[in-house]
């Protein structure tokens, strides 16, 4: 506090005289006065600073911004008396919160960083939110938005998100997919499971609905034309919602559902799983051995893993020139019978099946060769239900060489319709894919089917107590590998074609 | 401990289905469960005392036994398995000379179609 002002009046106020005593006390009381200090010193402070403020703000303009400031809208004394009456008022309005209850709760609310349940349950909802929103955004715009391919939301979403982009989320961390489910979400707040899911179904429909799938994607124009992607998930949603009223949200979502079932399956080889009480990190693929995270328990599971691994051979081979060739002799060879059209989709449905069979004996016989190998008395089913749950690390690694260059072309594309759905650029960024990146695509097959080998050896440690007879149990199913390995990096190397027939 | 049914014997094979509860592998729902098939033609198979689990050859059965049921094997069949386990031991060291051969051969052969090709 400055004294000199305080001192010398009352030294004037002596030099007066001692002979007027009152008048001096009487002075002294007017002078060292409450009212007269404090405004002494607010007019003191407010000189100091409306010197000292300028040349301040000058310092620090010129240290914190190089730029020259936008000149003030309204005097300079307004807009520092706003903010000391904003201070001021909230003070005032602070003063009116005088429940000591409430003050404390406000005082001891905090939120966990270790227990994860908060933030799993926050992230869920936000995933739920982010899920139905982007369901009706994607059927709106379908219906009503723009024609250009790679300016619509929802052939964005739907096959750079969906298609490409989560599975890699799945089997590089973990399985999303429960948290962004749509139709998990409003069956969530319906009700439910008015029908028992019949036991022998298991994974057969997942099965199924993967396979319809595939040939819708195929026969269809669901990945160019927008209005028919639309009615396709209108449809899709319809059969899922059904699905999920009548038996119940969790068994449909679990065993039916193509799409959640896929993401469990890819889940499953990613390191990260969900365990009651956080998360668990483990070494990728580590449950598709002896886990208790490890999705195959049956027949149908094992049918489901080939259909993945076939559908991505399918859809590879279908858009190389080879399989164009292929299609092409077949649809002109049958050329007595129906109309071209219909041949060719008769030609395409019929090589999907055909194709999934042949991979579906070839690794059933591995499993009868094994036994017939080692001699041992474990029935082939055992063979292909233990040995089934690596394939899904070939299946990631063939996901991942056949559709990061497409998420990663299309992803400036997928941002910008995701950020402005309504109003997209009339000429979406497509990023074309360097000369080097087939050696990704490459080294991803071979890494996938790595990490199969080795939890194969894993397997098949459990299933026999003889070394050498498991390390034999396996030469069967090494040969399928090998064959597999093969007839994908051969259609990896192929030239693209446009698969013929087809709208 | 485990827990056999029998099919009846409508074929020649006898199918009988495996659940073991042993402390490791209970928590897994596949990795206990599995099948074996004994062909009705063949020779008879050896049955382990302990679960029944049928193998084709006794040394399979000594290395089972040690390895599944070893608190519960007297001296002698503690013996037995150490034996079968010698014998295993030689057995790899075997496989492992030959899986390196034929890996030194992939390798130079590589090298030379790489030389010459590429």
């Amino acid at each position: 506090m400055p004294s000199s002002p305080e001192q010398s009046p009352s030294r004037s106020c002596e030099s007066n005289g001692a002979t007027q005593a009152g008048l001096k006390s009487r002075c002294r009381q007017l002078l060292t006065a409450t009212p007269l200090r404090v405004g002494v010193q607010f007019g003191l402070w407010f000189a100091l600073l409306w010197v000292a403020a300028d040349t301040a703000t000058a310092a620090n303009g010129l240290t914190l911004s190089k730029g020259s400031r936008d000149p003030l809208a309204v005097p300079q004394w307004l807009y520092l008396a706003t903010g000391s009456a904003t201070i001021g008022a909230s003070a005032l309005l602070a003063s009116f919160m005088t429940d000591r209850a409430f003050i404390r709760a406000v005082d001891e609310w905090s939120l966990s960083a270790t227990s994860l349940d908060g933030w799993m349950r926050l992230a869920g909802r936000a995933g739920r939110i982010v899920g139905v929103v982007s369901l009706f955004f994607a059927v709106y715009i379908g219906f009503s938005g723009p024609e250009l391919p790679t300016a619509s939301f929802t052939i964005l979403v739907v096959f750079a998100g969906i298609r490409a982009g989560l599975p890699i989320v799945a089997y590089v961390t973990g399985n999303v997919w429960p948290a962004l489910n749509p139709w998990r979400a409003i069956a969530s707040v319906l009700p439910t499971g008015f029908r028992d899911y019949p036991g022998s179904w298991k994974r057969w429909p997942a099965v199924a609905g993967l396979l319809a799938l595939v040939w819708a994607e195929i026969i269809f124009p669901v990945s160019t034309v927008p209005s028919v992607l639309a009615t396709g998930i209108v449809l899709y949603s319809t059969i899922t919602l059904l699905g999920a009223l009548a038996f119940g949200s969790d068994t449909w979502f679990r065993n039916a559902d193509p799409i959640s079932v896929l993401f469990r399956f890819y889940g499953a080889v990613g390191p990260l799983s969900r365990s009651d009480g956080g998360l668990t990190l483990s070494l990728p693929g580590s449950n598709l051995s002896a886990s208790s995270e490890n999705p195959v328990s049956d027949t149908s599971d094992v049918a489901f893993i080939i259909a993945l691994v076939w559908e991505l051979t399918y859809s590879g081979f279908i858009t190389t020139s080879a399989g164009v060739t292929t299609v092409r002799t077949f649809v002109n060879a049958t050329s007595l019978v129906l109309r071209t059209d219909t041949r060719a989709i008769v030609v395409y449905s019929v090589l999907l099946l055909a194709g999934y069979a042949v991979f579906f004996g070839a690794y059933w016989y591995a499993g009868t060769f094994a036994r017939r190998r080692t001699e041992t008395y474990l029935t082939p089913e055992t063979f292909a239900l233990h040995f089934g749950a690596p394939l899904l690390a070939i299946a990631a690694g063939y996901h991942f060489a056949h559709y990061v260059g497409l998420f990663m072309s299309l992803s400036p594309a997928l941002l910008m319709a995701v950020l402005s759905p309504f109003s997209p650029p009339a000429n979406p960024l497509v990023l074309s894919i360097p000369g080097w990146f087939s050696g990704v695509s490459i080294a991803s097959v071979l890494l996938g089917h790595l990490l199969a080998i080795w939890w194969t050896h894993s397997v098949s440690y459990d299933l026999f107590a003889s070394k050498l007879v498991a390390i034999r149990s396996q030469y069967p199913f090494i040969a399928v590998m090998i064959a597999y390995t093969v007839v994908s990096l051969w259609i990896l190397s192929l030239p693209s074609g446009t698969p013929p027939f087809l709208p | 401990m485990t827990h056999a049914e029998y099919l009846p014997n409508t074929k020649p094979e006898r199918l009988q289905r495996w659940q073991i509860d042993s402390d490791v592998i209970s928590w897994h729902p596949l990795m206990g469960q599995f099948e074996t098939t004994v062909p009705g033609n063949g020779a008879p198979p050896n049955e382990c005392d302990y679960c029944g689990r049928p193998f084709p050859t006794s040394d399979r059965l000594d290395l089972h036994r040690g390895i599944e049921h070893f608190d519960r094997l007297d001296e002698s069949e503690r013996e037995t398995f150490e034996a079968a386990r010698a014998e295993e031991r030689d057995d790899l060291s075997q496989f492992r000379l030959k899986a390196l051969g034929v890996l030194v051969l992939l390798y130079f052969g590589f090298l030379f179609l790489y030389a010459i090709f590429a």
